[in-house]
């Protein structure tokens, strides 16, 4: 048939279908003459049009029964699956079946889960595999063990695992009614095995109460890591698998607000979860009733809206469910903030871990105060840790995230405590000293932050010294704030504190241990940042040693001391060593059970060393690879991730490609400004970066707004004199010459100078430097002898700050040299040009136009007092210069 | 061909060769996805819950609301997503009942004994009407694209008339003609095919 004779078939059907049957034949007889096959053709349609009911009346999802469904539970038995025997059809998810299975030889009873249509797509089969993996990996009483797996003939793909007979966690507590403490000793042990997964880098991402069962001993086990994550495979492009993972296949009611919306998950969104778990434990319901919405409606609630308090649904059904949930007032209030921090919206402002959720149960358990504090409070103690970068690595080296520096402190010590650490006086000491610390630490934000957090830092000395009773405890406190000093760059603080800190540890410990060796670490980091780089070597490297003779070679603790002696390997300049140094620890953390946020800030630092040694293209792909871990880790807005995009437009600055760093840097400013706030250093910084990528690309206008905002911003943290506005007010300067706006140059680099001048009481290099600006803005404008003073100005300084053979120095007497030109004055101009010249051809990285520039004025000069042989000397070499750039340049 | 140079032919289609990888995945993620939506389908009958019944009309919604933010299809419209939908929707079950069938005849020797109820018949005579109704599908493609294509979207993908002519840029009219002339011939074929 073609499509002309299928065209007149219809016709002629559409012509006679709702004619009488008679009239039918008539009609066809006379329109087809003696093509009978063409009325045989229509009047098969007309009867197939008359008979009804074909297949294409049946209803789709019955033929996708028929089609899907059938078979599969009775052909199954007649399978292989190697020792075991299918008894039962268990259950069924999107995913696969999960049956009930004897193994033959031993009697036992396990559960078997096959993936269904294995054949169907790649992404299914990738994703059976990955919950085989997964298991495979973990290995804790809580989680449901793996067995055993294989394949059936026809590929499709099985696993054994053990099979759980037991009730869902929520079933159980409301069968047993259980107590509030009982309900949270079952949760309790959830998290444990939660905070397990999480420690082997995996995300559960789908947790809820089906997928917890408590068997009849009371224990629990978590099931299904259906949809898990493995924070390793953190280079799998964005995108890939989020739309399948995201709420996709998880169920809404447990989902976190960054599932919901299709962001990256972390280890929070797991804490999240768990916070309604806790929520349906103490309510005996969900936070929010999505079973009649729409899946936007749905998405909208979990994102927007809070839940209610805990304590006022249980209040409400006191007279429905009186026995189960009578605990006092002020533990409710516990309560609520132990269960809403868990699923706070902004997982930022989250539990940032399920150890920290679990410290908060055992603190309510025997209790003791919560370290979570109702939102406002907590929210600001965190801010505090997260003014520095540094500090931000230090909490996320010791406890993958903690959202506050109280919490930061009693996980150090959590950390190093030991058994007689739990007694309870001693916890309560170190709870009454964090609690001094923190009085009066609620000052708003605005200038001078760092000195408030020294501030509490020199009262948690105090407290600290009173410990003496605590040795140890002693000890790991002189140990944490040593360090935060030394990250405030308060090194004379710094220093004595890590100094007694490993002292007693020597004494406590013995001189060789691992203690005294996480001690001499610390320590050299300080010498590091004090730019003492023998020492820090030296400190750095003892540590490492000791740590090895220690611990086993993949301990967290050794790759941390190997990221630090990287560290200062890379300070010093030894890059190539401190590359080599950076990649034993990065294989250490990236081992399982390695520390994520060690890895990345392993990575950080190791693309910091690439970049340095000249290795773009290696530093721009293991900064891509840290910007992935950052966002997976922190989350998409966070100051560490805002610090990958400016490394990563760096590198694209040295590439001169300014469009893809002023891409960077503009994201960067969008998270630091969020999250730091306007008027913050930080944004001021983002700031400025992004007014050079603008100034590089010839937008001067934009280039100066943005640096006027950086001033603005910086005038107002620091006040109008400081060195930071010194420096805001040159990089403006610099725009506005090249504008041409002298008289703003003029303006600029005049104030600039007299900050730097009143600063540092006249005695710093800086002052020099404005000045010689300064004089760049008279040669501009020809007024040669405003030039030759400023220059003048500033090599006196110069004089009095520098070594004679400084790059500075030379630079401005060739500078000189060229304000007395104009004047005549030919023998000056000759001295300053020639002792310029010297200083320069004496180093390596002489700035060339510099000295090509010095040649020409010396040609000039010695035209002028008729030494032509002088004047001819320096010509050849500008000629030579000029060839061998030609040459390079070929 | 009157195909070639309708817009559709440029949206992805789950059949067209040389894709790029992120075709490929786009494909891999809808093939997943209306899988997953069609055993739900199918469950749903299992169950019985007259009221819970879900059309295809809401799982091919599911499916868009489950895909439309993944790049490949951020800037596909959700009509044209809804055909593409119903393309891959009959793929995976004629796939799937070609396989079936498959494995019911090449089975071998080996295999015990396969007790054939009466709800198993049924099932085996439902997958080989799909497979016919694909074959006729194919053929009808060839003489009539449009017709061919608005089968598809309305069996598989629970479009109705209104969205069926709106895809097509017919009448509707057009639309309940085509249906009316395509279903008797698709019957028919399938009739001598069975």
């Amino acid at each position: 048939m073609d499509s002309t004779r299928w065209e007149r078939i219809q016709n002629l059907f559409h012509e006679v279908a709702d004619l009488p049957e008679p009239e039918q034949r008539v009609f066809l007889k006379a329109a087809c003459g003696d093509d009978d096959v063409l009325v045989a053709d229509v009047l098969a349609l007309v009867e197939e049009d008359a008979r009804g009911g074909s297949f294409l009346d049946r209803d789709l999802a019955e033929v996708a029964h028929q089609v899907l469904e059938e078979a599969t539970s009775s052909a199954l038995p007649f399978k292989e699956f190697g020792p075991y025997r299918i008894k039962k059809a268990l259950g069924e998810g999107g995913m696969g079946v999960v049956y009930l299975a004897e193994r033959v030889d031993l009697g036992s009873l396990v559960a078997i889960k096959l993936l269904r249509d294995a054949w169907l797509s790649p992404a299914r089969r990738e994703r059976f595999a990955s919950e085989q993996r997964t298991l495979a990996q973990l290995n804790h009483p809580s989680i449901a063990r793996l067995y055993d797996a294989d394949t059936l003939d026809d590929g499709t793909p099985w696993f054994v695992m053990e099979y759980v007979e037991g009730v869902p966690l929520t079933e159980y507590c409301s069968e047993h009614t259980c107590s509030i403490e009982e309900r949270l000793q079952l949760f309790r042990a959830v998290c444990e095995a939660v905070q397990y997964a999480h420690q082997h880098a995996v995300i559960h991402r789908d947790l809820k109460p089906s997928n917890i069962l408590v068997k009849p001993d009371g224990t629990i086990r978590l099931l299904d890591f259906g949809i898990a994550k493995q924070l390793e495979s953190l280079e799998a492009p964005a995108g890939r698998d989020q739309t399948l993972t995201g709420l996709r296949l998880m169920t809404p009611a447990y989902a976190a607000p960054e599932q919901v919306r299709g962001e990256r998950v972390g280890i929070q969104t797991d804490v999240y979860s768990l916070g309604v778990i806790l929520y349906e434990l103490l309510t005996g319901g969900p936070p929010f009733d999505l079973s009649k919405l729409t899946p936007g409606e749905a998405e909208a609630v979990i994102v927007g809206q809070d839940p209610e308090k805990p304590s006022t649904i249980a209040q409400r059904s006191v007279e429905t469910n009186p026995g189960i949930l009578s605990v006092g007032k002020s533990a409710w209030a516990d309560l609520d903030v132990l269960c809403l921090s868990a699923m706070h919206k902004d997982r930022q402002r989250r539990y940032q871990s399920v150890e920290a959720l679990i410290r908060d149960i055992d603190h309510y358990l025997k209790g003791e105060p919560l370290e979570a504090r109702p939102d406002s409070f907590h929210y600001r103690l965190g801010k505090f840790v997260r003014r520095n970068r540094r500090a931000v690595s230090a909490a996320a080296l010791v406890f993958t995230v903690v959202v506050g520096l109280v919490i930061f402190f009693t996980v150090r010590l959590a950390k190093a405590r030991n058994a007689a650490l739990e007694e309870a006086a001693r916890t309560q000491r170190i709870q009454r000293f964090m609690m001094n610390l923190f009085q009066g630490g609620d000052e708003s934000v605005g200038p001078g932050d760092s000195m408030r957090v020294v501030t509490l830092l020199d009262r948690g000395v105090q407290e600290a010294q009173s410990l003496n009773g605590d040795p140890k405890v002693q000890a790991e406190l002189y140990q944490t704030l040593g360090t935060i000093y030394d990250q405030l760059g308060k090194f004379d603080q710094a220093d004595s504190l890590l100094h007694s800190a490993l002292e007693r540890r020597k004494t406590l410990f013995g001189p060789d241990s691992t203690e005294v060796a996480e001690s001499l670490v610390a320590l050299g980091q300080l010498r590091s940042d004090q730019a003492q780089y023998d020492d820090a070597e030296k400190f750095t490297r003892q540590g490492v040693e000791m740590t090895r003779r220690h611990l086993p070679p993949t301990h967290p603790r050794l790759g941390r001391a190997l990221y630090a002696l990287g560290e200062v390997l890379v300070n010093e300049g030894k890059y190539d060593q401190g590359i080599q140094v950076l990649d034993q620890a990065v294989q250490i953390q990236s081992a399982p059970g390695g520390v994520p946020a060690d890895l990345a800030e392993s990575l950080t630092e190791l693309a910091n060393a690439e970049f340095y040694a000249g290795h773009l293209d290696v530093s721009n792909s293991v900064n891509l690879r840290v910007l992935a871990m950052d966002r997976q880790l922190y989350g998409e807005r966070h100051p560490n991730v805002a610090e990958d995009l400016i490394n990563l437009g760096a590198i694209q600055s040295e590439w001169g490609h300014y469009t893809e760093t002023e891409r960077y840097y503009r994201q960067a400013l969008d998270i630091i400004q969020n999250f730091y706030g306007k008027d913050h250093p930080e944004t001021a910084s983002a700031m400025t970066l992004l007014g050079r990528s603008l100034n590089s690309q010839g937008r001067f206008n934009e280039a100066a707004d943005m640096l006027r905002q950086s001033l603005g911003i910086q005038e107002r943290v620091y006040g109008e004199v400081h060195p930071r506005v010194a420096s805001a007010l040159g990089e403006l300067g610099k725009v506005a010459m090249q504008q041409g706006k002298l008289d703003e140059a003029e303006a600029d680099f005049r104030r600039q100078a007299d900050i730097y001048r009143e600063v540092y009481k006249g005695k710093h290099y800086y002052i020099g430097s404005a000045l010689a600006n300064l004089g760049g803005v008279y040669m501009e404008r020809k007024q040669y002898a405003r030039a030759e003073r400023s220059f003048r100005d500033a090599l006196q300084i110069y004089a009095q700050t520098l070594p004679a053979n400084h790059l500075n120095v030379a630079i401005v007497r060739v500078k000189l040299g060229r304000a007395l030109i104009p004047q005549r004055r030919y023998a000056d101009a000759e001295a300053q040009s020639l002792a310029g010249y010297e200083v320069l051809t004496k180093q390596s990285n002489a700035p060339s136009n510099w000295l090509e520039n010095a040649r020409k004025d010396l040609v000039e000069e010695y035209g002028a007092l008729h030494e032509p042989d002088k004047a001819a000397k320096f010509q050849a070499e500008l000629a030579e210069a000029d060839n061998t750039i030609n040459a390079s340049n070929k | 061909m009157r195909f070639r140079n309708n817009p559709l032919a440029k949206e992805i289609q789950p059949d067209e060769p040389g894709k790029s990888p992120e075709e490929r995945r786009a494909l891999d993620q809808l093939f997943s996805v209306t899988y997953e939506e069609l055993r739900r389908l199918a469950s749903s009958v299992r169950r019985s819950h007259p009221g819970a019944t879900i059309s295809p009309t809401t799982m091919v919604n599911e499916a868009w609301v489950k895909l439309a933010k993944s790049p490949q299809f951020a800037s596909t419209s959700r009509l044209h997503f809804k055909r593409i939908a119903a393309r891959a929707m009959r793929q995976v079950l004629v796939e799937a009942a070609r396989r079936r069938n498959a494995s019911k005849r090449g089975g071998g020797e080996d295999v015990t004994v396969i007790t054939f109820d009466e709800s198993q018949a049924q099932a085996a005579s439902c997958g080989q009407d799909l497979l016919a109704l694909d074959t006729a599908l194919e053929e009808l493609a060839r003489i009539q694209p449009r017709q061919a294509m608005m089968v598809e979207s309305r069996f598989f993908g629970g479009l109705d008339i209104t969205e069926t002519a709106a895809l097509l840029e017919v009448s509707e009219a057009t639309i309940l003609r085509d249906w009316r002339a395509a279903k008797a011939w698709l019957a028919h074929e399938l009739r001598r095919a069975t």
